[in-house]
């Protein structure tokens, strides 16, 4: 049986994490689980400040908790290789789209495929396909500068989806977008996660970005509140 | 688009700042190449002096760093010419002199006995050799007479007194071509040194090794005072060109020393400009040993770089050195490509000794920190 086909279970899971960060002044976790279904879509939310991104990257395998274990379809991150994790599993997305300003629209969704080893064709022709289902083909070799903020969030969300992973984490994808383009970008995740079965966790401060998930996790202080 | 296609975008992003550094480097590797490339050339040219003539061993006085310095009786000739071995002797006299209406400061002046075996190698293209009862008459070197511009019967003035030119000559050793022969006779009554010659040439027979090595020892024992060199070995031991070569090697000690100190200084740089890129390359899936891979394939690229401008830029720089008279009869312009080829090592050598360290400093970095940094 294939992995992603495993039936039951949470797909991500964090157990009583904690994060302090390495000065201890900032206790930025004090206790927080979250079980995510497969196919769930998630919407993180709560003030500055909270816990939010750092949960973010401890689910998916940037940072480690300073107590408590992170499990991906049953597995704790701490016995599996987190970098194969991230570049397999995970698809980022961030506020400020992070693409390489020196490569084109096309050549930035390219970028996560170099750690699958696939041959330079191959990595064209999905990262073309991947910016044609964005809806970009025509701004395929534009570089960064030269797209609209929506447009970069676009190709970063084909960047995300590169190697073909089962969970989006969104970090604030819709901060810098205005009401119209921010509608959009949503509808755009919400194919793509309707279509391919991805399970969604986005961190957000938008209620309309909120809303449109279907289970809504609030946090302050480093604490789960609700959800 | 391949790994090596976002190395060398990311090389060229801050475009000022990468030529500038290849620029220092191209600077520091010409310095490198040029002075080792004139050393080169120097024991290329020191070794044709000898191995061309099918001489086996030198004979000078026992102690003496420079031949220039050293000086033997010329009756000694005939000793030597009696030692079992020894198939031909050649007495010669050797200086340096300038010639200050064409700016030349030192041009070596030889002087041999007429149809002795150190004329091997010399090809007269115009002219004549002159004879054994000749005096101040000259063959001038091609470069020698070019600098001066004299031919055939002009009058040059050698260290204040007139000599005829006989002769325009080529010789196999740059030296020689720079330079000029006059007759033993005449160059000892130059330099108030009648009856001495700063040492002999021998031809052996048999001229094996071992042969050679066995007259060596026999020429020491029977003849005290004096020291007998192998060809070879006289080349290695001359003072001159062992401080070229010693400058050579400090000055390309020092080259990858500070071309290094550059590479870091603009790889630090950029690990520390691109931190948050780091992390999202990390938060993409990129492991520790690509990002290392990706940090020092641009430290390496911009070494090699620097090193191809080095390369030109060295080129150039021998062809400005050669506008110096002087210069032109004792450097030969053209760079030998192992040379040139030791361009392209400094560079890479340095490029990794500059890049190592910020490559394992980006791959270092945690990517939930390196994210933070913006």
């Amino acid at each position: 049986m294939n992995e992603r086909e495993q039936p039951s279970g949470p797909i991500l899971k964090g157990d009583d994490l904690r994060k302090v960060y390495p000065d201890g002044a900032v206790e930025a976790l004090r206790g927080v689980s979250i079980a995510i279904e497969p196919g769930e879509s998630v919407a993180v939310v709560g003030p500055s400040g909270c816990g939010k991104t750092t949960l973010l990257h401890l689910l998916g395998g940037l940072d480690e908790p300073t107590s408590g274990r992170v499990f991906h379809r049953g597995k704790p991150l701490s016995e599996i290789d987190r970098d194969q994790y991230r570049a397999r599993e995970i698809g980022f997305v961030f506020q400020s789209f992070h693409l390489l300003p020196t490569l084109s629209a096309v050549e930035n969704v390219q970028v996560p495929m170099f750690e699958m080893g696939w041959p330079p064709r191959e990595r064209a022709k999905r990262a073309a396909s991947l910016v044609e289902q964005v809806g970009m083909s025509h701004r395929r070799d534009h570089p960064p500068s030269r797209l609209s903020v929506g447009e970069r969030q676009r190709i970063a969300i084909a960047r995300a989806l590169a190697n073909d992973p089962s969970i989006l984490l969104a970090d604030e994808p819709t901060g810098n977008l205005d009401s119209r383009t921010q509608a959009e970008i949503l509808e755009l995740l919400e194919g793509f996660r309707r279509s391919q079965g991805l399970t969604l966790l986005i961190v957000t401060h938008s209620a309309e970005v909120a809303a449109a998930a279907d289970r809504i996790v609030r946090m302050r202080d480093g604490l789960v509140e609700a959800g | 688009m391949r790994f090596t296609t976002l190395i060398l975008r990311n090389l060229f992003r801050r475009r000022a700042r990468t030529l500038l550094t290849a620029a220092g480097l191209a600077v520091a590797i010409a310095a490198v190449l040029d002075l080792v490339g004139v050393a080169w050339n120097f024991q290329r040219a020191f070794t044709s002096l000898y191995e061309g003539k099918g001489i086996d061993l030198i004979v000078a006085r026992a102690g003496v760093s420079n031949q220039l310095s050293s000086a033997l009786d010329e009756k000694l000739g005939e000793r030597l010419r009696s030692i079992q071995g020894v198939a031909d002797v050649a007495a010669s006299m050797v200086d340096v002199i300038g010639f200050e209406e064409a700016h030349i400061a030192g041009a070596l002046i030889n002087g041999w006995e007429s149809g002795s075996l150190l004329f091997r190698g010399t090809h007269v293209i115009e002219g004549r050799m002159f004879g054994p009862d000749e005096t101040n008459v000259a063959m001038l070197g091609r470069v020698l007479a070019l600098n001066l511009g004299k031919k055939v019967g002009d009058e040059v003035d050698v260290a204040g007194e007139p000599f005829r030119v006989v002769a325009i000559h080529e010789s196999d050793s740059l030296f020689e071509s720079g330079g000029l022969i006059v007759p033993l006779a005449s160059l000892q009554r130059l330099m108030g040194r009648e009856g001495q010659v700063t040492g002999f040439v021998i031809q052996a027979d048999p001229s094996d090794p071992r042969s050679v090595s066995e007259l060596q020892r026999r020429i020491e024992s029977e003849i005290p005072g004096v020291a007998a060199t192998q060809a070879r070995d006289q080349v290695e031991r001359d003072m001159q060109l062992r401080l070229a070569k010693v400058m050579a090697w400090a000055t390309t000690a020092l080259a990858i020393v500070l071309g290094s100190v550059g590479v870091l200084n603009t790889m630090l740089m950029t690990v520390f400009e691109r931190t948050a890129e780091i992390g999202v390359l990390r938060a993409l899936g990129w492991r520790r040993r690509r990002v290392l891979t990706m940090i020092l394939g641009e430290a390496v690229c911009l070494g090699v770089f620097g090193a191809v401008l080095g390369m030109i830029l060295a080129v150039v720089g021998m062809r400005l050195i050669l506008l110096e008279p002087t210069a032109r009869g004792f450097i030969d312009p053209n760079i030998p490509a192992p040379v040139l080829g030791m361009g392209l090592i400094v560079g890479f050598a340095l490029s990794i000794l500059g890049g190592v360290y910020p490559a394992v400093r980006a791959a270092a970095l945690d990517p939930s920190e390196a994210l933070r940094h913006e």
